[in-house]
């Protein structure tokens, strides 16, 4: 056998090692695929006698609480055994919408429970996909749930959400700052202009931070500056647009205003969603922040935060003579419209839905109930005590637009509000979302 | 002029003489490395770190205090070793393939006639390019119409098909720059197109194989859409999603993914650093028949 | 001894031009498996994409109807479309050609023997092998426009006196993705030229030398030449996954501030799975595959030219 022509083609000095190396090395690539693949049954079996339902819901928590609380569920009875079908984590609020459609939209039944972000409910009640809940959870049950929240948890007179918690847009400012100022906490946006100004300095660089950027945050933003001048962007009957109303207008003027007349939030606020927002304030650097809930514990860790003790919480400021107005999210949850077990995704739901295990979640992440009962609770006092303070304030929170066509309303106002805090044509910007807003909602 | 081919020139090729040409390419690498490295070391720099430490006004490169914590979470709280398990079979199992059937076919294009070759080439180029995003949606309900969902087998078969157009050009590229004069001589010496593949053409485009196996295998492991949309458990998500879902409702702790990013890229760099020496080094050159 | 061997072969053998008939099913059977895994995932998805492009169908309401090239129409006058196109293609060329030029630049540097190069090598891989999700936020972070290391830096060497804002002004958003992508992506094109730089014979590149010819006019006459199909296929695959970028642009500025990153892969993501609707959305993919062919074609003219040079 000739070998000439091969000999030293390609190797290197005295070793075929290497091609020894990874033939080995493949070989047991392959071996390990291979006994992966064979598609070793990982899911929960079957448990004889149980029905079988499933919970998708993201992990709200990077501890696995929602995983322990299926774990209590499935050991307090014996009838039914859930298992937890993980979703993206809702941080990417999108991929959540994208995962839950995919499977919703298959009408298989799979998942039998859900939790949905408030601002879908309309969405998803009007392709079908969640069972009206009317017929098992009558109209005094309800009366013991926030009404703004079981509300929103409405379409078209149905309920098809179960109320989970709800968040809202707070005012967070910095004790030590108003203090030396003398100042008291600011109530109307003219108030906290000028104490804002007035506080900067040094190390605060900046009066009063919140969140721009071309996303949903940008949306809840809006409502609340909107809302606060006792303007709206849909009218009551989901069809009137009045996102190019005086009210409005003048709302979305004060938000480009902070930025370039008035200077007390940076430009980079345009780019900011919660957490680039949030850094700032917690390092020391901002005298007020607009943020939902979850900065307050973050706000008292020592290994997170320069200004523990130093921050309190706030209802957000309004215009002169009107309220304040705070954005309202939160997730709820939902049945499968198509499931095949009605009866043990509506007793898992109730399992859900007690006074216990909203205090659980509440205590543990600061998330606010939609229980009337629980805000007193006085275990919700010691952990978190802003809750209770603030209670007005999520009595008060306004949702945005609820339409089915949310999803597509929401981009519109993304795109343009965006472009009017960039270029300062509120005037046309605003028209032009009300034109296009127009065309989707079918006024 | 005689280069013996059983002895790759060492000693004077490739490494110029003149000490301006010397220097700009050492300057040159040093920029390399730290263009390259930089925010990696940073990165690094922040896994030690408190977090509260990283929003300052002053960022430090030395972190004071060293926490270990951001590591011990990752792992204890996060279970980012059973992501990494995930990645390691499916990013392992889709590069062996991918180099199999992508080498054999690109020999088949390179050097078997085959009619309308460049058609094929360009069928697979096509096919390739219609946005993933797009792609996603309809897959995920063939895959679980199939019962595929939360599987290894659907993650390899994606990332195949995405791999293998890249794999197939471009070994075709480095399969046809081979002279044909060596197949020939082979050939008329009775060698069979197997030999001529594994003996010749492989050996002598080595470097484009690793290459592309390595890049095949990056692809794959930071493979981020589909992984998302075809796995909801833990035991088949790969790093990028157990990564991804570090963040909680809107709070992202910094310091743990800064932690798992050193983690799970420093086994590709030692990996690189291995199959370098073994590979690249000293390798065809004056090997190559005139 | 050898030559009777030989020619006795040689008449054994059918004639030349029949020889490869011998094995013509067997070249076409070596397709199979890498044809079938790329069709099996590709076939269904493209033409589903182009048969529901000619309808109207959202996923959240039973309607479909047939509306043939209503959504094409639609497309053309699309505003928002246009102005996605026009990102999408600046974002393209910027980051293939930089990517290319640096790429090649360091496939130089490595090709030549000196102390280190082994560590070098490893430390250019590595923006490549971090996980692109980690990468978005950590490039966001560093051009942060308050407290990012990139205006800390820039401020201590004098370079700027105030913080710019990178990610938050229309002007410099895309740019700033730009170089986040060129970072990431230039060792993918550095490692292909390394590797294409490799398999070119030194031998040639020692005759020019010997013949008195400089560095650089070897790199030129001799070794770019010879480097041109593996660039071009490089480049080629560069630039069409450069005009599907998606994750950095959706992590770090969701398109805006002004929609003045928006790209098309944003936009089709959006229209397809916030809102829902598939029709439209599928017709901006198809207008992106559309896009992406002629880049292909493009490209493929000057790669088969290459190869007819060649001589092959």
């Amino acid at each position: 056998m000739p070998k000439k022509l091969t000999d030293g083609v390609g190797k290197p000095d005295g070793t075929g090692m290497r091609r020894r190396d990874f033939i080995v090395a493949s070989g047991a690539a392959v071996a390990t695929a291979a006994v992966g693949a064979l598609g070793l049954p990982t899911r929960l079996y079957a448990q004889t006698g149980r029905t079988e339902i499933t919970f998708a819901s993201p992990r709200f928590f990077s501890t696995d609480t929602t995983q322990q609380l299926v774990e209590a569920y499935n050991k307090s009875q014996n009838s039914v055994h859930v298992s937890y079908v993980e979703l993206p984590p809702p941080s990417s609020s999108t991929e959540v919408h994208q995962q839950l459609v995919q499977q919703l939209a298959r009408k298989t039944g799979s998942p039998d429970v859900f939790t949905q972000d408030i601002i879908w409910v309309a969405e998803f009640a009007a392709a079908g996909w969640a069972l009206p809940l009317d017929s098992y959870f009558g109209a005094d049950e309800m009366k013991a749930y926030l009404p703004g929240v079981v509300q929103a948890c409405t379409w078209k007179g149905q309920l098809t959400a179960m109320p989970w918690f709800i968040d809202s847009g707070k005012l967070y400012y910095r004790t030590d700052i108003l203090e030396k100022l003398g100042a008291t906490v600011p109530e109307t946006w003219d108030d906290l202009i000028e104490t804002a100004k007035k506080g900067m300095g040094g190390d605060v660089r900046f009066g009063f931070i919140w969140q721009a950027k071309q996303a949903e945050i940008l949306t809840c933003d809006l409502v609340s500056f909107v809302g606060s001048n006792g303007g709206s962007i849909l009218g009551p009957d989901g069809k009137t647009v009045k996102i190019a109303e005086p009210e409005a207008k003048a709302a979305v003027q004060l938000m480009y205003d902070t930025i370039h007349k008035d200077k007390i939030t940076p430009a980079d606020v345009l780019t900011w969603d919660e957490e680039p927002s949030r850094r700032p304030f917690t390092a020391g650097q901002s005298v007020f922040l607009r943020n939902w809930s979850y900065v307050w514990s973050i706000a008292q860790d020592k290994t997170q935060s320069d200004v523990v003790g130093k921050v309190e919480v706030a209802p957000l400021p309004h215009f002169a003579g009107k309220k304040s107005a705070a954005c309202l999210g939160g997730y709820q949850y939902g049945v499968n419209a198509s499931t095949k077990n009605k009866e043990a995704a509506i007793d898992f739901l109730r399992w859900l839905s007690t006074p216990a295990t909203q205090l659980h979640f509440a205590t543990e992440q600061g998330f606010v109930p939609t229980r009337l009962s629980v805000f007193d609770e006085p275990e919700l006092a010691k952990t978190q005590p802003f809750i209770q303070k603030l209670k007005n304030v999520s009595l008060g929170a306004i949702p945005r637009p609820v339409t089915p066509k949310y999803p597509q309303v929401t981009l519109i106002l993304q795109s343009e509000v965006s472009r009017a805090l960039v270029s300062g044509d509120v005037e046309g910007s605003l028209n032009k979302a009300k034109a296009q807003i127009e065309k989707i909602v079918g006024a | 002029m005689s280069l013996d081919p059983g002895h790759p020139q060492r000693a004077v090729r490739g490494f110029p003489s003149l000490p301006w040409d010397r220097i700009m390419i050492y300057a040159c690498a040093l920029f390399v490395v730290c263009w390259s490295a930089g925010p990696f070391v940073w990165q690094m720099s922040t896994s030690l770190q408190l977090d509260r430490h990283l929003v300052s006004g002053n960022p430090t490169l030395i972190p004071n205090p060293i926490t270990f914590d951001h590591f011990i979470n990752i792992f204890v709280g996060k279970s980012l070793h059973r992501y990494l398990l995930n990645s390691v079979i499916v990013a392992g199992t889709t590069t062996f393939l991918c180099l199999l059937f992508g080498a054999v076919a690109a020999f088949a294009l390179a050097r078997l006639e085959i009619r309308g070759r460049f058609g094929i080439l360009g069928f697979i180029l096509g096919v390739s390019m219609f946005p993933q995003i797009a792609i996603v949606a309809p897959l995920y309900m063939l895959a679980s119409q199939m019962g595929w969902l939360d599987t290894y087998r659907v993650l390899i078969v994606v990332y195949l098909a995405l791999g293998l157009p890249l794999v197939i050009w471009v070994l075709f590229g480095y399969f046809r720059s081979i002279p044909k004069s060596i197949d020939e001589a082979a050939r008329i010496d009775g060698a069979k197109p197997l030999a001529i593949f594994c003996l010749i053409t492989l050996p002598m485009s080595l470097p484009g194989v690793v290459t592309t196996g390595l890049l095949s295998f990056i692809a794959a492991w930071n493979e981020f859409m589909f992984a998302l949309a075809f796995t909801s458990d833990i035991n088949h998500q790969t790093v990028p999603v157990g990564i991804a879902n570090f963040t909680d409702v809107h709070y992202i702790p910094w310091g743990d993914i800064a932690a798992a990013s050193v983690v799970v890229t420093l086994p590709l760099v030692v990996l690189v650093l291995i199959f370098e020496r073994h590979i690249i080094a000293g390798l065809t050159g004056g090997a190559i028949k005139e | 001894m050898a030559v009777a061997k030989t020619l006795t072969r040689e008449a054994d053998l059918p004639p030349p031009e029949m020889r490869f008939r011998i094995w013509r099913p067997g070249p076409a059977l070596l397709l199979v498996p890498a044809l079938a895994a790329i069709a099996a995932v590709s076939i269904y998805p493209v033409i589903l994409g182009f048969w529901l492009s000619f309808r109207d169908t959202t996923l959240s309401s039973p309607k479909d109807t047939f509306i043939g090239l209503d959504n094409y129409q639609q497309l053309a006058s699309d505003s928002q479309f246009w102005n996605a196109w026009i990102h999408t293609m600046e974002f393209t060329s910027a980051s293939t050609l930089l990517e290319t030029l640096v790429g090649l630049i360091i496939a130089l540097i490595l090709s030549q023997r000196f102390l280190g190069r082994g560590l070098v090598r490893a430390a250019m891989l590595v923006p490549w092998a971090i996980p692109t999700v980690v990468t978005s936020k950590m490039f966001g972070w560093l051009f942060d426009g308050q407290n990012g290391v990139v205006n800390y830096l820039l401020r201590s060497v004098g370079l700027i006196q105030e913080n710019v804002n990178w990610y938050g002004s229309p002007d410099l958003a895309l740019w700033t993705i730009v170089i986040a992508d060129v970072w990431k992506t230039t060792p993918f094109m550095a490692l292909l030229l390394l590797a294409g730089l490799q398999t070119i014979p030194h031998s040639l590149s020692e005759a020019a030398l010997i013949d008195g010819a400089n560095s650089w006019q070897r790199f030129w006459s001799v070794r770019l030449p010879l480097l041109a199909p593996t660039l071009l296929i490089a480049a080629m695959f560069r630039s069409l996954d450069a005009f599907r970028i998606f994750d950095l642009v959706y992590v770090l500025t969701g398109g805006g501030p002004a929609d003045s990153t928006e790209v098309l892969s944003t936009l089709t993501y959006k229209n397809l799975f916030s809102a829902l609707q598939f029709g439209y959305g599928s017709a901006l993919s198809t207008a992106m595959f559309i896009t992406e062919i002629f880049i292909a074609l493009v490209f493929g003219i000057f790669i088969l030219r290459k190869f007819k040079e060649a001589g092959q």
